[in-house]
């Protein structure tokens, strides 16, 4: 009797196991860290704990007066640190690195990363493969989200909740004026290459206008569709040709007063979106023209001293994306199944997507929402007020396909960012800085000493 | 027999080890350690992980200091070239802030001129050193900015091209920087000259006066020489307090990365934002054998005072 009931347990056992193997899909063996008391998040904003609390959480809502938000009523909490001067990834890191030992209510059981630096945390044994917490279905992620969240072993280390294909917005007035179209079906193919757009900055020119209100406009849209890495697997730093095209093109516009010698973010670009302002275009995704073009919306709601209304938006010269943030899962956190559900929710939860792009303006990293959304509001007639009622969704569904991210290393937030800090001092006509040449060299000497290892061309 | 002893003669000692052991306890954990940790860090190579998750570092003798000479792609020794930025502009700062501090403290105890409101003026002087200089840094970069007013202002009468900044330029940057230093600290220079004048024994004047000397006698005869030891303090610890420069550097011009105006601790700085703690280490510890080195000459200066007396 016994050995019969043995010899059942035992079949009862292997199917069970079999079961269990099957139900982890992908031939991924299942891994997960459970029964931690707090899940317990690292960001720097608090951004994404909003669409958190409302779209994710027991609650469902955001509520300033809820203390303690739960997920399958485990509570939530939050460490923010701001990204000022490189805080948010010291604290991260530090917190990292001793995750392994960290009492079970200070271990961090998901963190967010920016596109910047997401590869250092892609490629360390820190972070875990998120297949293997259920996170499968990557069927309607736009490739480029889960290319850069790929490591060397073709492991996906992050999901993100969001993507950021960005564009060129100008201002109807000016178009209608200098180049007397100014509907955005007519405009884009008179800017479908640099080509013709360096003609229109010509253009403008005559007519006092600048095309664009910074050097660095276009910056992006070159190097975020460079032809190789930065970094070779030698550690040979490598200019991409996009970006010396930039250069080139920087240096033209410069020269010719077509352009500005601001920076992206500074006060004398974006004052340059008011009332009056003389700049024709500028570049960004979603984020960059809802969020951070200020003067542009002008005052009250009648939007006084600003253009809002006169922006319309296309694709511009050359599709690329900008920014993103993405989710990982520590390999020593103690919540992984809550880790996975709060992806899974962004990535597949097609009633939480839908919420998030019509509620919160956020284009969705899933395609089939993303295009649901853009059908309702074009049958809706609805749109982005800023941009005259275009139905921006719609743009960014036809060119979010496009966007390719081949060549990323952890070197290139310095290397962006360094290279147009030394290269608007030879715009700048800087007493030592003067020639092309020195500001390259003026890059490497930066660079090397960000990364001592890295060799530089001589 | 014991207990009377004891009584006559309380140790009170424990008591002033007890009161003097929180500023030895608070100096070993915020400053001694992390010293020792400092020296110790300038001998192990960060380079492979800077940028990195890993936390594998080695031992390599003098070979982060060996870096810190070699010449870079700018063709210069950067250490070299962040000492220098730091001794010019703490020059152009530190010399008008003492002529400045001189005269104030010579007109404030003037017997002639016997100026009263005396602490309503140094308090005012004083006031810009309670600015947190960030802050200050900040407002200046508001008002030298592209589209600050003084830009503006000097676009609009053709002293500038629209394209120049005032941040990103050599001259300018380190005149602002110095400027600031200067208004910061001039106050501090006029109290500290002011105790050195008022500490010179009056009868000194007063003989001086009756012998018939003239005021301009009095100042280079009496007064300086006189106020030469308290001078060199104030000398010596402005000259460590400019190799330490820099918040207000680092406000002002950091973003530009204006290569002018990067003092020695920016540029620790620089190599800490990356982690690399082995060529942090090693740049602090030769500012910390320069600040040494001018630590010894104070004390030597202030122990020569002692023995003339």
């Amino acid at each position: 009797m016994s050995k019969l009931f043995k010899r059942f347990m035992a079949v009862a056992l292997v199917v069970v196991l079999a079961f269990v193997f099957v139900g982890c899909g992908n031939g991924k063996k299942a891994d997960l860290n459970d029964g931690g008391s707090v899940f317990h998040i690292y960001a720097w904003n608090t951004e994404f704990q909003g669409f958190f609390n409302k779209y994710v959480s027991d609650e469902k809502k955001n509520d300033p007066s809820i203390e303690t938000y739960h997920l399958d009523g485990i509570p939530v909490k939050w460490t923010i640190t701001t990204s000022d001067n490189g805080a948010y990834q010291n604290a991260l890191d530090m917190a990292l690195r001793e995750n392994g030992t960290a009492n079970e209510e200070n271990k961090v059981d998901m963190f967010l990363a920016e596109a910047d630096y997401i590869l250092k945390y892609v490629n360390t044994s820190l972070t875990k493969d998120i297949e293997t917490i259920g996170v499968d279905d990557f069927s309607q992620a736009y490739q480029y989200t889960v290319d850069i969240a790929t490591d060397r072993a073709n492991v996906i280390k992050a999901a993100s909740f969001q993507c950021c294909p960005a564009g060129m917005v100008y201002r109807r007035s000016i178009a209608q004026e200098v180049l007397g179209k100014s509907e955005p079906a007519e405009v884009q193919p008179l800017v479908d290459s640099w080509a013709k757009f360096e003609a229109v900055a010509a253009q403008m020119k005559a007519k006092g206008y600048y095309m664009t209100g910074s050097y660095a406009d276009t910056y992006r849209v070159f190097s975020n569709n460079a032809d190789k890495a930065w970094v070779d697997e030698n550690k040979n730093v490598q200019i991409p040709t996009p970006v010396n095209t930039w250069m080139t093109q920087a240096e033209k516009f410069v020269k010719e007063g077509y352009t500005k010698t601001e920076g992206v973010w500074d006060g004398g670009k974006t004052i340059e979106f008011a009332e009056g302002g003389k700049v024709f275009c500028t570049f960004g995704p979603a984020w960059y023209y809802n969020f951070c073009m200020g003067p542009a919306m002008g005052t009250g709601d009648n939007h006084e001293g600003g253009t809002y209304g006169d922006w319309a938006l296309v694709a511009g010269p050359q599709a690329y994306f900008w920014g993103g943030t993405w989710l990982l899962c520590p390999s020593a956190g103690s919540n992984d199944s809550l880790v996975s559900k709060t992806m899974n929710a962004f990535l597949t939860d097609e009633e939480v997507i839908e919420k998030l792009v019509k509620d919160d303006s956020q284009f969705s990293n899933n395609k089939k929402v993303n295009a649901k959304v853009a059908a309702d509001y074009e049958a809706e007639g609805k749109g982005n007020g800023l941009l005259k009622g275009q139905n921006d969704t719609k743009v960014w569904v036809d060119m979010a396909d496009n966007i390719q991210v081949k060549y990323s290393t952890i070197y290139d937030q310095q290397c962006n960012e360094g290279l147009q800090t030394a290269f608007v001092k030879f715009l700048k006509n800087d007493e030592e800085i003067n020639t092309k040449a020195k500001a390259l060299a003026d890059f490497f000497a930066d660079l090397q000493k960000a990364f001592p290892n890295l060799v530089v061309p001589k | 027999m014991k207990k009377d002893k004891n009584k006559k003669s309380p140790s009170y000692a424990k008591w002033g080890y007890i009161f003097v052991a929180s500023f030895f306890i608070v100096y070993l954990i915020f400053t001694f350690i992390p010293q020792v940790l400092t020296i110790y860090d300038s001998f192990f190579d960060y380079s492979d992980i800077v940028g990195t998750l890993e936390n594998i570092v080695y031992f390599c003798g003098f070979k982060n200091y060996k870096m810190l000479f070699s010449v870079n792609m700018r063709g210069e020794i950067e250490l070299l070239r962040c000492l220098g930025n730091t001794i010019v502009i703490w020059v152009i700062g530190a010399i008008p802030q003492m002529l400045f501090g001189l005269l104030l403290a010579l007109i404030f105890t003037s017997t002639k001129l016997r100026l009263k409101g005396q602490g309503f003026f140094k308090t005012v002087f004083y006031m810009p050193n309670l600015i947190m200089a960030a802050a200050f840094a900040s407002l200046i970069l508001a008002l030298f900015g592209t589209i600050g007013p003084f830009h503006t202002l000097f676009v609009e009468n053709g002293w500038i091209a629209q394209t120049f900044d005032f941040i990103s330029d050599k001259t300018w940057a380190r005149i602002l920087i110095a400027f600031m230093n200067f208004l910061m600290w001039f106050g501090n220079t006029t109290i500290l000259l002011m105790a050195g004048i008022q500490g010179i024994d009056d009868s000194v004047f007063e003989s001086a006066k009756i012998d018939g000397a003239s005021s301009s006698h009095v100042l280079w005869d009496i007064t300086l020489p006189l106020l030469k030891p308290i001078s060199v303090y104030v000398l010596v610890t402005s000259m460590i307090g400019g190799l330490q420069m820099f918040d207000v550097a680092q406000v002002l011009t950091g973003k530009a990365k204006n290569n002018s105006t990067r003092t020695i601790v920016m540029l620790i700085n620089d190599y800490l934002v990356n982690g690399n703690y082995g060529h942090a280490g090693a740049v602090s510890v030769i500012l910390f054998i320069i600040t040494a080195v001018l630590s010894i000459f104070v004390f030597k200066s202030i122990n020569r005072k002692g023995d003339e007396k």
